[in-house]
């Protein structure tokens, strides 16, 4: 043995028990006399000594690994061979030593003493080991604090090997023997306690099995070897009767403990299999539930549900049949193939109304028409549906390969999965939403603010034009865009578009349409041309299902007529001694047609301005606008409150529109971007408080 | 929220395509998986019927932008017919009629589907 001196300074323990080991041996070579009765009692308590601080130095070296019984038990029986072969060997051993000594002197000489210590300290280590995996399996899986049985027993143990010295006087041996037959008693009462074989394994239960038939039988060999084999038995009796005792004892304990532990493992077999599958569903639902707080990925958790499934329930196929819909699509398929699972999906919705039972139903294919369809031949399956809030969202489908029925328990362990997977699958389902909505909302922000800036600040002001802008964006930004252009001093322009589609696309589109306008506002005069080259620049980037509703118009200080061009954008209304003019020019809406068709159909309308004249640019927000029967706000109610206002400012006739519709669509939620728009002009006035004119050039009033 | 559907009818080679409800933004979706259907089983000679459309917004319309172009390419064509005027005025606000031919009835836009046949086929 070699030690490292450098760990066990503060090892008490091994110091100890190195003493005591010490002590023993140079006693026995130089003192020890087996006729001396005081003597003896002394080499009794010394031997007890060493055993005890064995003990309780390899108890930690024992305990402190991670416990697997059927190693401990496998040890034990190596410990037990070892001792075995220490018996069988012992005559030559010992005898052949023996006859050296004897040959020299007459008494046993130092060199045999010494022999002899080892051959018994071998024992001892290898009788220590032994105890310490006895209590150790004693207490593994108790429940109960049961260590007062063990105590008792253990000091039981310790009466039974120390009366052993007594054995010189006769009269007395009876003590010995009753110690010795209740300390058996107890290893009986204490054996029977073996809980652990449960938690283990049915292939650790069959090696089990055999390994306690071959240590018990080994146990009782020891036990005939140790009381048969003369050189054995004398040797032990000299280094110590109480060792001896003590060797009987644990023979004895590992006979009846190993045999008891024999029919035990029998009892369990049958069961074993019943034991690992349930173990293994806890274990699956364990991980399960971790897995549910941990995965929040929809399609991982499928596949993870379909894996676990074909575990649960000892299937070979596993799918979840989802329902998109009306629809149901096969998803998270495990070792099939989507398009036998598709046959079979259709097999059992087929069938479905036909077992309307709760929880899961069976189905044998044997019946089923189709099945030379299907590339690979499947025999059963178990159908679970997948509920969440009483609303069927799909089912869990299990299916074998051989034909063997799917049983009671494993459509209970389905039922309870697909408990489980519906619920997680739900929540999963309810988390991605959820953080969909976020998504959307933090990009309705983002687009909300680039409408925002992309939006005139302020109306451009102009002695003999007014000018009003009321923009009211609707949650999901609605893609509405108005500008204003001071080309130069005598020419304004004005757009209003409205893009189609929501949200950010929306509002990129809306900036990019603003970039077209203002940098062709200042090259192209014409509204048409404007708009014909607008639709060719947007080829470029547009979606096939985008578009842009727009209009255009330029207002001439001067010439005192306004141009304006349409495409597909609502009419440009204008207000004029009472009656309200619809402007609407032929125009296809920018993005819906690349081709000449585009241009030819667009038309220019021009307008000699009259004083007073109001002109109206809106989106149809306005004129969609609904109420809580889903009416529209209307065309027609519409001109009716321009026309009721059209003498008063435009920021009054604009206060006015705007106050009727929120107080027509106030009971429903405003859907899309309202954008409203008037312009008046006011003819300059001469000295003589005379229309002037003459074509006079705007001042801007800055 | 507002409701929308569609269902498919087949006349012949022609497929008519009924909607229902509201189409705007939301609901398009369900418009644009009807139509790629349609083409993925190659008809392209559909028929849309807006008899029951209560509303359509300018999502809605753009779902017909995104496949006439693949349809007329495989010389089919979406025909609109049966706008209530509401619905018509939108359409015809952005120029529509200036890009698909809009009937007053189902019966004319599929008739017009097979004169175009027979002229083509002579």
């Amino acid at each position: 043995m070699i030690f490292n001196t450098e760990n066990l300074r503060d090892n008490i323990k091994v110091q100890t028990f190195l003493g005591n080991f010490t002590v023993l041996l140079i006693y026995k070579i130089f003192f020890y006399s087996p006729d001396s009765f005081i003597l003896s009692i002394l080499n009794e308590i010394l031997v007890i000594l060493t055993v005890v601080t064995l003990i309780l130095f390899l108890s930690d070296a024992v305990h402190s690994r991670r416990i697997n019984p059927l190693s401990m038990v496998m040890n034990v029986g190596i410990l037990n061979a070892v001792i075995f072969f220490m018996i069988t060997f012992s005559g030559t051993l010992m005898g052949g030593f023996s006859e050296i000594s004897n040959g020299t002197s007459g008494n046993p000489g130092i060199l045999f003493s010494l022999i002899s210590f080892l051959y018994s300290f071998v024992i001892i280590g290898s009788l220590a080991y032994i105890f310490l995996v006895f209590k150790e399996l004693f207490f593994l899986k108790q429940k109960k604090n049961v260590s007062t049985y063990f105590n008792t027993m253990v000091v039981f143990f310790m009466l039974a090997s120390l009366t052993s010295v007594l054995k010189k006087v006769p009269d007395l041996g009876y003590i010995r023997d009753t110690f010795f037959i209740i300390s058996i008693l107890l290893i009986v009462i204490n054996s029977i306690k073996i809980s652990w074989i449960a938690f283990i394994i049915k292939k650790e239960k069959i090696s089990l099995l055999v390994l306690s038939v071959i240590i018990s039988i080994l146990f009782v060999v020891n036990i005939i070897n140790g009381a048969q084999s003369d050189s054995y038995s004398q040797t032990m009796i000299q280094f110590s009767a109480g060792l001896n005792q003590f060797f009987k004892i644990m023979m004895v304990y590992g006979a009846i403990y190993f045999s008891i532990l024999f029919f035990t493992t029998l009892f369990h077999i049958p069961t074993a299999e019943a034991f690992d599958r349930k173990a293994q569903e806890v274990n699956f639902l364990q991980y399960f539930s971790k897995l549910i707080t941990e995965s929040l990925d929809f399609k991982d958790l499928a596949e993870t549900v379909t894996d676990i499934t074909t575990k649960v329930c000892d299937a070979h196929a596993s799918w979840i049949i989802w329902k998109d819909g009306d629809d149901f699509k096969s998803i998270a398929n495990k070792n099939i193939g989507y398009y036998d699972s598709n046959i079979i999906t259709r097999f059992i919705l087929q069938n479905l109304q036909r077992k309307s039972g709760e929880g899961t139903m069976v189905f044998n294919l044997n019946r089923f028409e189709n099945k030379s369809q299907l590339s690979e031949e499947f025999f059963n399956i178990a159908v679970a549906s997948l509920k969440a809030h009483n609303e069927l969202k799909g089912f869990l489908v299990a299916a074998r390969k051989v034909n063997l029925n799917f049983d009671d328990e494993d459509t209970n362990a389905m039922d309870t999965f697909s408990d489980y997977a519906s619920v997680a699958i739900e929540n999963s389902k309810l988390l991605e939403e959820s953080i969909e909505k976020e998504r959307l909302e933090k990009e309705l922000d983002v687009a909300r603010e680039i409408q925002r800036k992309i939006l005139p600040s302020k109306n451009p002001e102009y002695e003999n034009l007014t000018i009003s802008s009321v923009f009211i964006p609707a949650f999901e930004v609605g893609g509405d865009y108005y500008d204003f252009f001071e080309i130069d001093d005598n020419k304004f322009g004005f757009v209003i578009a409205d893009v189609s589609g929501k949200g950010i696309s929306a509002a990129f589109i809306m900036a990019e349409v603003k970039g077209i306008f203002e940098s062709l506002s200042k090259t192209i005069e014409s509204p048409k041309e404007i708009l014909i080259k607008a639709n060719e620049i947007l080829e470029r980037t547009l979606d096939r299902k985008n578009f842009v509703s727009a209009a255009y118009g330029v207002l001439d200080f001067n010439k005192e007529v306004l141009r304006v061009a349409r495409a597909g954008h609502c009419p440009i209304i204008l207000l004029r001694n009472n009656i309200a003019e619809n402007l609407r020019p032929s125009g296809i809406g920018l993005g819906l047609n690349f081709s000449r068709h585009f241009a030819d159909t667009l038309e220019e309308t021009e307008i000699k301005l009259k004083d007073e004249d109001t002109i109206v640019l809106y989106t149809d927000g306005i004129t969609e606008a609904k109420n809580s029967a889903l009416e529209d706000f209307g065309d027609k109610y519409f001109e009716e409150i321009l026309l009721d206002n059209y003498e008063k400012s435009v920021s009054e006739i604009s206060n006015k529109v705007i106050h009727a519709v929120t107080l027509f669509s106030q009971n429903n939620p405003q859907h899309d971007d309202i954008t409203l728009v008037i312009l008046k002009w006011k003819q300059k006035l001469n000295i003589d408080g005379e229309k002037e004119w003459q074509n006079l050039a705007p001042q801007l009033k800055k | 929220m507002a409701e929308f559907s569609t269902s498919v009818k087949e006349v012949g080679d022609i497929n008519v395509v009924y909607l229902k409800g509201y189409l705007d933004a939301h609901t398009a979706p369900v418009l644009e998986n009807t139509l790629s259907n349609l083409i993925d089983y190659k008809k392209y000679s559909i028929v849309v019927n807006f008899k029951e459309l209560a509303y359509i917004s300018s999502a809605g319309l753009g779902v017909f932008m995104a496949f006439i172009e693949k349809i007329r390419e495989n010389s089919g064509d979406i025909k609109l017919s049966s706008m209530s005027d509401k619905v018509f005025n939108i359409f015809d606000l952005l120029g529509f009629p200036l890009l698909y031919e809009i009937f007053k009835s189902e019966e004319e836009a599929v008739t017009k589907f097979s004169e175009t046949k027979k002229l083509e086929d002579r």
